[in-house]
């Protein structure tokens, strides 16, 4: 897409614009100047008193404004402007999907769970005033507003976490050190690895040890060889940015902390650690295009999208977006189900239940496999579960 | 545990091989950005609302003000026309000509301020226009999280959320990026047309006349016709039968059928229990006047008639739902596991694979050449990162997440003790049999890959 050839477009239209409005300036000009040259006539006449000066003045005024012919030398720089407008219309409808509707489904989506959808992403997001009144505008009952709280404290977390203050963070840490641990998450030592490179940075030795003996002895057990590598920089203290930890001060650990915080945070609460709705919203932008390519071509079968099953064309969407094992069979190019399970042949490769029963003619024979030059035997094949 | 993050002060040999993971994650990161790019670009393609709505407000207004002068300007010549004609003393034309030299003043007035309100909606273009040229890789999150609020602010000022998209506009100042003003117009003849006055309705018909007359709409009798509705209601049956003569007869000549039938509710009245004239005095019918409203509005200013929110969410949801989606043990990453995604989802298509993805059960991560997925005695299916991290915690033991399955690592397959077999983890790997056509090697493979090729593997 050629953005530039657009805004061209658009600049010689605003161009057109503003000549057309001094053409329009300028002729209010030189009528007024007309009416005004006519009064002063009439005025220095006025002594005489003649009413036939009068006329004469007033119909040679009509003569030379019908001469002017406003309308029509307006009309010139509008035609023009007119046709620069079309065009800019026309490199839009041209270089953008003009209507990104085309593959929707008409479906009444039950605005309450929609409503409840969008209420809860501003919430996650920390949005909470923008979610309060999205609930009391939308009418949605105030229970909507139930995961607020949850995110509340995240929030105030993040936002002490932005100002350089660990404390709420490790606070919390603390409180759910237990769960932290099961779920295999360091992020309680990393907390006080980073408070304790900042006790570092300001150069207090005795203060640095005080709080290592304190905070971070209990870790000994599990990450002997991080806290020695943490003692071991007391050695540079003052000049850490020359020392072999520099990388330690590095301003994006901050955000990596945060980041994993926020991750431990959800994950605690049994969320998802990205807001569902940024997720689907993203999804679907990857979505459309292949989709509206589809229907383009297949202008006609509007009628069978409404009642499609399956989509129609395949979409690859990135692996952020890959939740489920999703196996299709090399031979029918089908997806995988329940009653045609994949299934592992003795040589290692894999194919659909469907299609080794079809190439085994009922596992009655032996076949080769596809992939290598390997004699298979339908009944050693064994289910996979993905 | 590992403490990923921590740098290593003085071995060089532990460096090694973060480096060579670093590399590796640099190489995949290189890898992609031609992919990324044409993604950008189609998704930029999208965005055809985002620019034309502040245009066609733009039009519109060059348009009004334009007929302002016009109209002036022609009142103006009559004006001189008309006391050139008539018969008016010497004063008399003197002050004439002053009224009409005050009212060119006005005029110019009016003209500079309509040019103000032009430079202003032009302003508004050109921002549109630098917002999407400045999407690129870099700055893609902050891009994409501001292109939801748009999408969401879109969402509130169709569902008449006004005051909502307002402050979200506000606060993440994306006000140029919204078009809350265009909305506005819009708000004042919902508001009156559920406040059953269908006067700024009407109004705006007219200011429209000329496109909606091209698109051929029939807002505009549709809004006649519950005028005379309310006035047969008010059994001002005299009026009403005048009302038909001037407004509804017009439109006979296109919309014959509608037209008698609502004519038929004079001898029907208010309270008939005919089912084909009842609908007509239901107050629902106001309800139907606002959404026909809104989508000669959205046709006008060449929106999409659904909310963008629903287009994407809708395409989003398709592209997620798997068969699995509704299972107990669906991973609460995926959007599909939450009870109201799920809603939204039910009337829509599963998604359609043509390559087989396989994200391994433990780590939620999508498995590939790095870490390829194994399978155990039993035949469930895990990446071999989830496998050897179970194995080194465990004493080489490996308890099946699933179905408690104890297994011993120790004597067969890559690391020593368990029958652990690699199916072909060939995923991602592509090469050329021929130059037309790349098969790609994964599980789902598309074409039959002549075997000695696959030695070669």
């Amino acid at each position: 897409m050629d953005l530039n050839t657009i805004k061209d477009a658009f600049d010689c239209a605003a161009k057109k614009q503003k000549l057309s409005h001094s053409k329009a300036e300028e002729v209010i000009d030189q009528i007024r100047q007309e009416i005004e040259n006519a009064l002063e006539r009439m005025q220095s006449i006025n002594n005489l008193d003649s009413e036939l000066d009068y006329r004469s003045i007033l119909s040679e005024l009509k003569t030379s404004l019908h001469n002017i012919a406003p309308p029509r030398q307006l009309e010139g720089p509008q035609k023009e402007l007119n046709a620069a407008l079309v065009k800019y219309v026309k490199a839009l409808e041209k270089s953008f999907n003009l209507d990104i509707s085309k593959a929707y489904r008409n479906i009444d989506y039950d605005i309450h769970t929609l409503n409840q959808v969008v209420a809860g992403h501003f919430y996650r997001q920390g949005l909470f005033d923008v979610g309060d009144q999205f609930i009391s505008e939308a009418g949605e009952p105030e229970s909507t507003a139930t995961i607020k709280s949850l995110f509340l404290e995240m929030y105030q977390i993040l936002e002490a976490m932005k100002n350089q203050d660990l404390g709420p963070a490790i606070t919390w840490a603390a409180t759910n050190s237990d769960k932290l641990t099961q779920s295999g998450s360091d992020l309680h030592l990393k907390l006080h690895t980073m408070q304790f490179v900042k006790i570092l940075e300001n150069g207090s030795r005795d203060e640095a040890l005080q709080y290592a003996r304190t905070y971070l002895a209990p870790f000994g057990s599990n990450h002997m060889a991080d806290i020695q590598k943490l003692m071991a920089c007391l050695l540079w203290i003052g000049k850490l940015d020359r020392s072999p930890y520099h990388a330690l001060l590095s301003p994006a650990k901050w955000d990596v902390l945060s980041e994993e915080l926020k991750r431990q945070f959800c994950n605690l609460l049994g969320l998802s650690c990205n807001s569902p709705l940024s997720v689907t919203i993203a999804a679907g932008i990857q979505t459309l295009p292949p989709l509206l390519k589809f229907m383009n071509v297949m202008a006609g079968k509007k009628q069978e999208w409404q009642s499609m099953n399956q989509l129609p064309v395949p979409v690859e969407l990135d692996r952020e977006f890959q939740f489920h094992s999703i196996f299709v069979c090399p031979v029918s190019k089908e997806q995988a189900t329940e009653d045609n399970p994949p299934m592992l042949m003795s040589c290692g490769h894999v194919l659909c239940k469907q299609s080794i029963m079809k190439m085994s003619k009922n596992s009655t024979k032996m076949f080769k496999c596809p992939y290598c030059p390997f004699d298979v035997d339908a009944v050693q094949c064994r289910q996979l579960y993905l | 545990m590992e403490m990923d993050s921590l740098p290593n002060g003085n071995s060089t040999a532990s460096t090694a091989p973060t480096s060579g993971t670093m590399n590796a994650a640099t190489a995949n990161t290189a890898a992609p950005p031609s992919s990324k790019l044409a993604q950008l670009t189609e998704s930029l393609k999208l965005e055809h609302q985002f620019l034309r709505v502040p245009f066609e407000h733009y039009k519109k207004t060059i348009r009004a003000n334009h007929r302002v002068v016009e109209k002036e300007m022609s009142a103006v010549i009559s004006g001189v026309a008309e006391a050139a004609d008539g018969n008016l003393s010497g004063d008399d034309a003197v002050n004439h000509l002053n009224s009409l030299v005050s009212r060119l003043q006005g005029l110019k007035r009016k003209l500079e301020e309509g040019s103000r309100a032009e430079h202003l909606q032009a302003q508004r273009c050109r921002v549109r226009l630098d917002h999407l040229e400045s999407a690129d890789s870099e700055n893609m999150s902050e891009w994409n999280n501001t292109r939801l609020k748009r999408i969401i602010v879109d969402y509130m000022l169709r569902m008449s959320y006004y005051d909502t998209a307002v402050k979200l506009a506000e606060c993440s100042n994306i006000q140029d990026l919204v078009d809350i003003d265009v909305f506005q117009e819009a708000k004042r003849v919902i508001d009156a047309l559920q406040n059953k006055d269908v006067s700024p309705a009407l109004a705006w018909c007219t200011d429209n006349k000329f496109r909606l007359k091209k698109s051929k709409s029939k807002l505009e009798f549709q809004l006649r016709l519950q005028e005379f509705i309310e006035l047969v209601r008010a059994e001002n049956n005299m009026r009403a039968i005048a009302y038909a003569r001037k407004y509804l007869a017009p439109w006979g000549a296109t919309h014959m059928k509608e037209l008698q039938r609502v004519m038929a509710t004079l001898a029907f009245k208010r309270d008939t229990e005919c089912s084909t004239y009842k609908v007509l005095f239901e107050p629902k019918q106001w309800d139907y006047l606002v959404d026909q409203f809104k989508q000669e509005f959205c046709k006008l200013y060449g929106m999409t008639l659904e909310p963008l929110l629903n287009i994407y969410l809708q395409a989003g949801l398709s592209a997620l739902k798997t068969p699995y989606c509704y299972e107990d043990d669906c991973t609460k990453e995926d959007p599909l596991s939450q009870e109201g995604f799920r809603t939204l989802a039910l009337p829509l298509p599963y998604s359609k694979q043509h390559h087989s993805k396989l994200v391994c059960y433990i780590t939620k991560e999508l498995m590939d050449t790095e870490n390829p997925p194994q399978v155990l005695p039993n035949g469930y299916v895990y990446s071999t990162k989830a496998l050897e991290e179970m194995a080194k915690k465990n004493d080489g033991k490996i308890t099946c997440p699933r179905t408690g399955l104890v297994s011993d690592a120790k004597c067969l397959g890559k690391f020593p003790g368990l029958e652990l077999m690699l199916i072909c983890a060939y995923t991602d790997i592509c090469f050329n049999v021929t130059q037309t056509c790349t098969y790609s090697v994964s599980l789902g493979v598309t074409g039959i890959i002549p075997w000695i090729i696959h030695k070669e593997l």
